[in-house]
């Protein structure tokens, strides 16, 4: 490499922290030009107690998947003549890393004893030989995975100021059992855990923005009524059960309302409620179908499907109702608006055959296709904005997926078992 | 299952723990003093027994879960003479076929079962949206149940629910299994 870019990439690294703290938003860590940061995984090193191949495996393969998926880095193996060595400043050698072309450098170790684990994570800017990080975990093996998660988001919030939402939980609908029931799962696809059992069909996952809460609509009573479920408990309560269909529920940013069609007036409109299913407020009034509300982040639009124009078409209202405007205007079949977070895109789905993932400013502008292959439905931002779980049919059957806001990086991560798609990523606990 | 709720309780509950301070431990930064590690850390770490109460509570207070509803199918429980009617993609209008054949359903229900009360089961096939198609499966069954009550059904007779495209006829992902699936079915439940 030449010493030039070395210069100004070491730059680069020691202001890019400041910098982005200093302003409040999204800005990802790229170096100028077309060179992207280089961050290498080193492999994890043992410091106390029994050997885990297990451990290491773990550690790696998390920071792997995360860091890939993260964007501002080219992931890089370590290269040959950098093994066998520690993970502390002075016990090893920045040498090879930095002729290797690595600019950030992740280095672990871990201390089994019985059913415990600590790990201890660094990270490195290379070419500064300096440390930036520096992170210890405890907890049982079965938290491993957890501590390296954290860890990712711990190195994303050090270089861009945000934390990234590898920590958090994705709840999804899938019918591996032979019925559709609720699933949880980490973000990347492991620690699958089954929510529902009712063996009836439930849809339309929506936490709340403690994360602690879940609704979703079940047919458990023989009719598609709205639940919440708290999902440290397991409890439900049956929060909405008007006559007809209670469905695709959302919880607005303050947790206080949940705004969801109901068909109790004669065909499908959109209300709010109360969280406890009281003091119902309707917000749309017409002879079409309304569903689907998102709220935006703020709390104050309302983004919906209607076809109150013959298709279905993505609007967006005011809170209270008032204000309708249509958004899509390419496409006839236009459904599904999720908001960001950050309130500048809204994704939704366009039926153009199957279907396929757009994202589009709440003016209307930059309508952008983010997907391509298979038919792909249910997109739902991440927490943090810089992320999109979705499901597809591309490889077979219906799969969780995640991508890159802009479309990049679209990884599947549910097992290929029966149909799982309704994906949603919580916030962060 | 009570293990995998445990589970499923103990990882969220540590899971907290570990995101939350209590695990958690600032390493100084190490230019000169690799000692910060290297001593054994000054909090000591939770328990990992402070979260089991709340496991312990978990499975007593599961009561839901417990109690699993057997949803009954009811278009295979009862079999009837009434016949189901068909759509057009994204359509709920009855073409004179499905009014014909509702005109047959409506004689049914007046002269053979003058007694029954009948539930009409909206249907949709899996290309639109299944949000949007539940609420166009709901329309389906509005549409043959105000037919239905102009041929003299009383609608006090008739309930309605959409299952949107959830339960497809045919499982199929072809025109022929779409058009199949699009459909209202007339199901007595007495």
């Amino acid at each position: 490499m030449k010493r030039s870019s070395c210069i100004f990439i070491a730059l680069a690294l020691m202001l890019i922290p400041s910098l982005l703290r200093s302003q409040e938003g999204y800005r990802e860590v790229t170096a100028s030009g077309t060179h992207q940061l280089t961050l290498a995984i080193d492999v994890p090193r043992r410091l106390g107690g029994n050997d885990s191949a297990q451990v290491i495996r773990d550690t790696a393969e998390v920071l792997q998947f995360d860091m890939t998926l993260a964007g501002p880095f080219t992931v890089a193996a370590p290269p040959a003549a950098a093994t066998a060595s520690g993970i502390r400043t002075g016990e090893f050698d920045f040498a090879p890393w930095r002729s290797a072309g690595v600019d950030l450098l992740v280095k672990s170790g871990y201390t089994v004893s019985g059913d415990n684990v600590t790990v201890e994570f660094r990270l490195y800017n290379v070419n500064q030989a300096r440390e930036l990080l520096a992170k210890r975990y405890s907890g049982r093996q079965s938290d491993l995975r957890r501590m390296a998660h954290t860890f990712s988001d711990d190195i994303m919030e050090n270089l861009t100021g945000q934390r990234s939402p590898f920590t958090g939980k994705i709840a999804f609908v899938s019918n591996r059992t032979g019925n559709k029931e609720l699933f949880l799962m980490d973000y990347d696809g492991h620690n699958v855990q089954q929510l529902t059992k009712n063996r009836s069909i439930n849809l339309n996952p929506d936490f709340s923005p403690t994360g602690r809460e879940i609704i979703f609509t079940s047919y458990r009573q023989k009719n598609p009524d709205l639940y919440r479920r708290e999902l440290f408990t397991g409890a439900e309560a049956r929060v909405s059960s008007q006559k007809g269909i209670n469905a695709t529920g959302s919880w607005s940013p303050d947790g206080k309302r949940i705004a969801l069609t109901l068909s109790k007036d004669g065909n499908s409109e959109i209300y709010t409620i109360s969280r406890d299913g009281r003091d119902t407020q309707r917000l749309t009034n017409n002879s079409a179908i309304d569903v689907s509300p998102a709220w935006s982040p703020d709390g104050r639009q309302i983004a919906f499907v209607s076809d109150r124009l013959g298709k279905p078409q993505v609007f967006i209202m005011n809170a209270d109702g008032s204000g309708v405007r249509r958004l899509t205007t390419s496409g006839s079949y236009n459904v599904s608006p999720r908001w960001s977070p950050k309130g500048d895109r809204i994704v939704y789905c366009r039926q153009e055959g199957g279907f396929q993932i757009y994202a589009i400013n709440p003016d209307g502008s930059n309508d952008t296709r983010l997907t391509t292959s298979g038919s792909n439905e249910h997109p739902r931002w991440a927490p943090d904005g810089r992320f999109i779980t979705f499901s597809s049919t591309r490889d077979g059957g219906e799969s969780v997926y995640v991508m890159r806001a802009d479309g990049s990086g679209q990884t599947r991560i549910s097992e290929g078992k029966g149909k799982n798609s309704h994906p949603t990523w919580s916030p962060r606990w | 299952m009570r293990t995998a709720t445990l589970g499923f309780v103990a990882l969220l509950s540590l899971g907290l723990v570990t995101a939350g301070c209590a695990k958690k431990e600032m390493v100084k930064p190490d230019d000169s003093s690799a000692s910060a590690v290297t001593t054994p850390p000054p909090a000591p770490t939770p328990p990992p027994a402070k979260t089991e109460p709340i496991a312990t509570q978990t499975i007593t207070q599961a009561p839901v879960t417990t109690a699993p509803v057997q949803e009954t199918a009811t278009t295979e429980a009862a079999p009837t003479l009434l016949e189901r009617i068909f759509f057009d993609f994204d359509a709920f209008v009855l073409s004179q076929t499905a009014r014909d054949t509702l005109s047959r359903n409506a004689e049914y229900l007046l002269k053979k079962q003058p007694g029954v009360k009948v539930q009409l089961e909206g249907h949709c096939d899996e290309r639109g949206s299944d949000e949007y198609n539940l609420s166009l499966g709901e329309k389906r069954a509005k549409a043959a149940r105000d037919y239905l009550v102009t041929l003299g059904v009383q609608a006090e007779r008739i309930s309605l629910i959409s299952y949107g495209e959830e339960k497809p006829l045919d499982p199929g992902h072809t025109d022929e299994a779409w058009a199949k699936n699009r459909r209202v079915e007339f199901v007595i439940v007495k």
